[in-house]
């Protein structure tokens, strides 16, 4: 089982989305935002303090929290 | 007459296009969540309705839900889809969910002008065959494709095609086929088309079920089945399948119908904006510009200037006046009452012409996004997020919008704690009171003016302490927020948003303000039994402030004179200078504060309670009595107690 998340990726790295692990109302959130399974996701940046996340998706930037990144698992590549 | 709705994600230009074609002003701005209120407006006789962006139909926060309520509820006799172009793949997943409402409809492909720069094709007619819907391409910031968009809202208003729904993959479609022969679907409202009652039911989706009756038990269990069932077959759940299909959608319909010129890794100023050290300085020094520009150059220059021009002008009238036998009760009137009251408004007019002007500046090239989210980290710790820090922004201009703007944080305890918080971010209309104290006490203590908004910043910080300390169901919150594409701002929308702040600005020294200017000096010119009196403090206003003084006292401004005005500035926070000005009638603030009590008198203005428009926004925001006058209770007690330490401590001070 691999459990590697959006979170540990690198600046600069991008991964693909396996599932999403976070509370029902997070997770439509999320999906929504248009992280669906098979997406790739690649980390911008991180904030001053490390936290949050800006990722691209889809062609389009948006800055998620540690906690969200965390609940975005990734396909082994 | 036909309703028109612009419906589309936040940030793809729908206020825009409606402060185009109608003859309304909507706010315009480069972040997520700008318009929290629908607005209707006139574009040739038909009622046009500009909506907050939404992502999907599945709504999260008041004005998302504001929207969707709006779309299905008020059966719009058509919809405006509008898509940001360079953008297509995300905005057609709400285009799957809106075509499924059954309403005539158009897309607007807008930002045009982006597409050729990024090198990016749309095969219009491919588009429109999609959703057999008509596609018009425009760019509503230069103006371009209106007319055809016209043509087009003509055409399908007398047409009323109805758009086509697109397939989803057959296990979820023949579930779907089968709900809406059910029985139940007919307890449905008549304006919601069947199958989109059919996918809500399916997903479970609360806002629906509420306006169904109770579900029938067999319906209840074949439910069960075959969500059991679904989700088997696409191992994942319900919600998620039917998002996973949407996508899908739109992912075959964006390769189909788009040309892309494979992206190139430009330089963006996020390189240096967002960069790891350099970002909060920036901040700082963006927000300092923001205040130096407006309120020490331009106010320093403009102030006296008009302050001079008020002061002849007022002289050469009293003579003007005397010597065509005006009686003196009505000069006095217009010079002292009048003149003196709103002139000493009128002054601040240039400098937050400037501020509101920068103000929309900041909001319209995506920075406040930017903003958020180098601040999220720090604002969490005060029990706030990231999007809590665009009201701070636009607070210092003015707190109504600010506390409007709330409406984007979909937590409610964070809302709640930053509707609180923002009224401590000094508005642009306690300036003038700010300034007056200042100059006259502390004339060369350039640093006072920013620690002014430096109080504020810590009164937020206590009591986001305090929150933190007291809240006993800490929870984690998500933090999700586009960060747009950086723009240049129009000039016809930064005009249009300076200006409509800035009216708001003369429009009350013209109401309000020479209403109680005039008030003012009636009552601090006559005493009880109407007879008019030469010694002020024998006057009627004297008598009122006197009885409220005692309060003040403990904090170092207990004469009448600043009791009266503390009780004008409820009702708008510039008419305190105005009672001042006329109260002391020519006599030097210097007469009424010593230098402790008069920054006490500005401090307990900073952290008191808003002015009255400000306090029905924060009613109207709470929606809850009770939490309401706490809040309010709240503010008041913090700085009384505040400002009582710090004039105790200044008066060993100073």
């Amino acid at each position: 089982m691999n459990n590697k998340t959006v979170e540990h990726l690198n600046v600069g790295e991008s991964g693909t989305i396996s599932t999403i692990k976070a509370p029902k109302a997070i997770k439509r959130r999320l999906m929504d935002m248009g992280f669906t399974k098979g997406i790739s996701v690649n980390v911008v940046k991180r904030a001053p303090m490390g936290d949050p996340i800006e990722v691209s998706l889809r062609g389009y930037n948006l800055c998620i929290r540690k906690e969200q990144a965390q609940d975005l698992l990734l396909k082994e590549n | 007459m036909a309703t028109i709705c612009l419906v589309g994600n936040p940030n793809c230009g729908k206020s825009t296009l409606f402060n185009k074609v109608t003859n309304t002003i909507a706010h315009v701005g480069n972040w997520a969540g700008v318009t929290v209120e629908e607005k209707a407006g006139d574009w040739d006789g038909n009622k046009t309705l500009d909506l907050p962006g939404i992502y999907s139909l599945s709504p999260y926060s008041p004005e998302e839900t504001l929207s969707r309520r709006f779309i299905l509820d008020s059966e719009p006799d058509l919809i405006i889809d509008v898509i940001d172009a360079t953008n297509l793949e995300r905005s057609l997943y709400l285009t799957t969910q809106l075509v499924e409402l059954g309403r005539p409809m158009i897309l607007a492909l807008n930002m045009q002008d982006l597409l050729r720069k990024e090198g990016i094709k749309i095969d219009q007619k491919q588009l429109s065959k999609m959703f057999n819907i008509p596609v018009v391409n425009i760019s509503a910031s230069k103006g371009t494709g209106i007319e055809e968009l016209k043509i087009a809202v003509d055409k399908i208003l007398s047409d009323k095609v109805i758009p086509s729904c697109p397939i989803f993959a057959p296990p979820l479609e023949k579930v779907i086929t089968e709900l809406i022969e059910d029985d139940f679907m007919h307890h449905a409202p008549q304006a919601y088309p069947r199958r989109w009652c059919a996918i809500k039911l399916l997903e479970k989706d609360e806002l629906f079920l509420t306006r169904m009756p109770q579900i029938p038990e067999k319906l209840q269990a074949h439910l069960a089945q075959e969500t059991k069932n679904l989700e088997k077959i696409f191992d994942d759940d319900i919600d998620a399948i039917v998002i996973d299909q949407r996508y899908h959608i739109a992912e075959d319909i964006t390769r189909i119908c788009e040309v892309k010129a494979s992206p190139v890794k430009k330089f963006t100023i996020d390189t240096i904006v967002t960069n790891k050290f350099l970002a909060i300085p920036i901040f700082v020094l963006v927000m300092g510009l923001v205040f130096y520009l407006s309120i020490s150059l331009v106010g320093g220059l403009t102030t006296p200037l008009i302050e001079q021009s008020i002061a002849s002008s007022s002289s050469f009238l009293h003579i003007f006046l005397d010597s065509f036998g005006v009686l003196p009760f009505l000069s006095d009137m217009l010079i002292d009452g009048i003149i003196s009251g709103v002139g000493a408004v009128l002054t601040f007019l240039p400098q937050l012409f400037v501020l509101f002007a920068l103000l929309s500046i900041l909001e319209d090239c995506g920075y406040m996004s930017r903003i958020a989210f180098i601040m999220d980290r720090a604002m969490r710790a005060l029990g706030l997020s990231g999007k809590s820090i665009i009201p701070l922004v636009i607070g210092t201009g003015c707190s109504v919008p600010a506390i409007m703007s709330t409406r984007t944080i979909e937590h409610p305890k964070m809302r709640k704690l930053t509707i609180l918080v923002t009224p401590f971010i000094p508005c642009g209309a306690k300036l003038p009171i700010f300034s007056l104290i200042i100059a006259s006490f502390f004339p060369t203590a350039w640093y006072l003016a920013p620690m002014m908004y430096f109080i504020g910043i810590i009164a937020i910080t206590v009591t986001g302490i305090i929150s933190q300390l007291t809240d006993r169901h800490k929870e984690s919150n998500a933090f999700i927020l586009e960060l747009p594409r950086y723009q240049v701002p129009t000039w016809r929308n930064t005009w249009l948003q300076t200006w409509d702040r800035t009216r708001g600005f003369v429009v009350k020294a013209g109401t309000t303000i020479l209403l109680a200017s005039i008030i003012i000096w009636f009552f601090s010119n006559f005493n009880v039994r109407l007879q008019s009196v030469s010694d002020p403090t024998e006057s009627m206003l004297a008598l009122l402030g006197r009885f409220i003084a005692p309060i003040f006292r403990p904090l170092g401004f207990g004469s009448w004179q600043a009791s009266v005005a503390l009780l004008t500035g409820i009702a708008a926070k510039e008419s305190i200078v105005s009672t001042l000005s006329v109260a002391l009638q020519g006599a030097s603030v210097t007469t009424l504060f010593t230098k402790a009590s008069g920054f006490a008198f500005i401090m307990f203005i900073l952290l008191s309670s808003p002015c009255i428009a400000a306090l029905s926004a924060m009613a109207s925001e709470y929606k809850d009595r009770k939490v309401f006058w706490g809040a309010l209770a709240y503010q008041m007690t913090l700085a009384y107690v505040s400002t009582f330490i710090v004039y105790r401590i200044l008066l060993g001070v100073l």
